[in-house]
């Protein structure tokens, strides 16, 4: 199984647990599932195994909150507690009125219906709404909170985590050599662009969205040519 | 033996007099005279034996049950159909020993999940949807449900299903484990009396 990296399906067999009369300790990560004595794939994509974990890793439009994720939300309603937040996923995010860095009983940040926010989902499972916060795990901000002005474009879940993986997106590279820009990528395939002028925020969300299914080069190439008719 | 139409009684009817006759259950004293305040058949019970008061006692029995309710104080058992941040809510499936012939919905708030450390209570780490939970009713609660509580040792979850899909074995009375996978899951366990104990 190590190294063999492979396609898999919703519900083929990973490997069966009776056969391996082995006590190792295997991980199971997303997109896989324990059934009696077999671990079964519940999810579409790639299969991976790394150190002693294994994983499915696909790439799908609809996001399936994870904890620990990195994500982007809109803000729909403010309950007294806390506010709900669209993640494009089926169910609604929580994001608690105080997780916010600097946020105190008198100073509650005054999010609107619309607002976009940048967060970590703390707790995420089947049966409940994902627990969201704009703190890391000890207390600070370090970047999450809302994200103002700029402009906001969906895409894949696997351009998504490409985006935000070792090493840096060639795109992104590409881009970050001759313009300036701020972004900011949420795994749930969201991704934030804020720069000076619109013609740079429309260059680099084209780049990004039409780079999905290039290699390096090509992206290389692509953003060579955007760049040039810019000119 | 009387014909039961004779006996049969509504409220409001005059069963006698408070000199002659104590008011039992289904009925009362008014102005001094006893009426009856349900449907139902008479029972004259006489005085016991010995006790100051001589007079027989009057009883109106209600000739069908009643289907269960669930009041103040009793324990039901619920099915767990929703976990929320703040509370859970339940579907009442019997009151006591007694099915429920129409669907009672109840709440169980994180303060009264259990008796300890309420304010850092977990939801999810107590119930999760479809288990079957022993409670007891704290009130009448609003229109839309009652209000439960499993702040008891003998009070909480009593049988789980685990992702895996086998009915759990209760391990503590914060874990139960599945047979297929040997996991552990949390949740608020019920202390079991069993009648070997």
């Amino acid at each position: 199984e190590e190294g063999a990296s492979r396609i898999v399906l919703p519900g083929d067999v990973v490997f069966g647990l009776a056969a391996q009369a082995q006590n190792k300790v295997l991980r199971l990560g997303s997109g896989l599932s324990q059934d009696a004595d077999r671990v079964v794939a519940i999810k579409a994509g790639r299969l991976n195994h790394a150190k002693s974990k294994l994983w499915v890793e696909g790439s799908q439009k609809r996001y399936i909150p994870s904890a620990e994720d990195s994500v982007i939300g809109i803000v729909i309603d403010r309950r007294a507690e806390e506010f709900l937040v669209d993640l494009n996923a089926p169910v609604l995010g929580l994001l608690p009125i105080l997780s916010f860095e600097g946020a105190t009983r008198k100073n509650i940040p005054n999010l609107k219906e619309g607002a976009v926010v940048y967060g970590r989902v703390v707790k995420a499972h089947r049966d409940i709404s994902p627990a969201l916060s704009c703190l890391d795990a000890s207390g600070k901000g370090s970047g999450y909170g809302p994200l103002k002005e700029g402009y906001l474009f969906e895409c894949s879940t696997g351009l998504a985590r490409s985006l935000l993986g070792t090493p840096t997106y060639p795109v992104l590279e590409a881009l970050g050599k001759s313009l300036a820009f701020e972004i900011a990528v949420g795994v749930n395939g969201r991704v934030w662009v804020k720069s000076d002028a619109p013609a740079t925020t429309v260059l680099v969300s084209n780049a990004i969205i039409n780079s999905e299914c290039l290699s390096a080069a090509q992206q290389h190439i692509l953003v060579q040519k955007l760049l040039q008719a810019a000119k | 033996m009387a014909k039961r139409e004779d006996d049969l009684r509504t409220p409001g009817e005059l069963l006698g007099l408070a000199s002659e006759f104590n008011a039992g259950r289904g009925s009362y004293c008014h102005d001094g005279k006893i009426y009856a305040s349900l449907v139902g058949i008479r029972h004259l019970i006489e005085a016991k034996q010995g006790s100051d008061d001589l007079r027989p006692t009057i009883e109106i029995r209600r000739e069908k049950e009643r289907d269960a309710v669930p009041e103040a104080g009793s324990t039901v058992t619920a099915k767990i159909t929703k976990v929320q941040a703040r509370m859970a809510s339940a579907d009442i499936v019997c009151v006591g020993p007694r099915a429920v012939k129409e669907k009672f919905t109840g709440i169980v708030r994180q303060q009264d999940v259990r008796l300890t450390e309420i304010d850092k209570v977990d939801m999810h780490s107590s119930f999760r949807p479809g288990d079957i939970i022993r409670a007891e009713v704290i009130s009448l609660g609003d229109s839309r449900a009652y209000y439960l509580s499993t702040a008891k040792n003998e009070l909480g979850v009593v049988s789980a299903v685990s992702v895996a899909g086998a009915t759990m074995v209760a391990v503590s009375w914060q874990e139960m484990q599945c047979p297929l996978t040997n996991q552990r899951e949390p949740r608020k366990v019920a202390k079991v009396v069993t009648s070997n104990e």
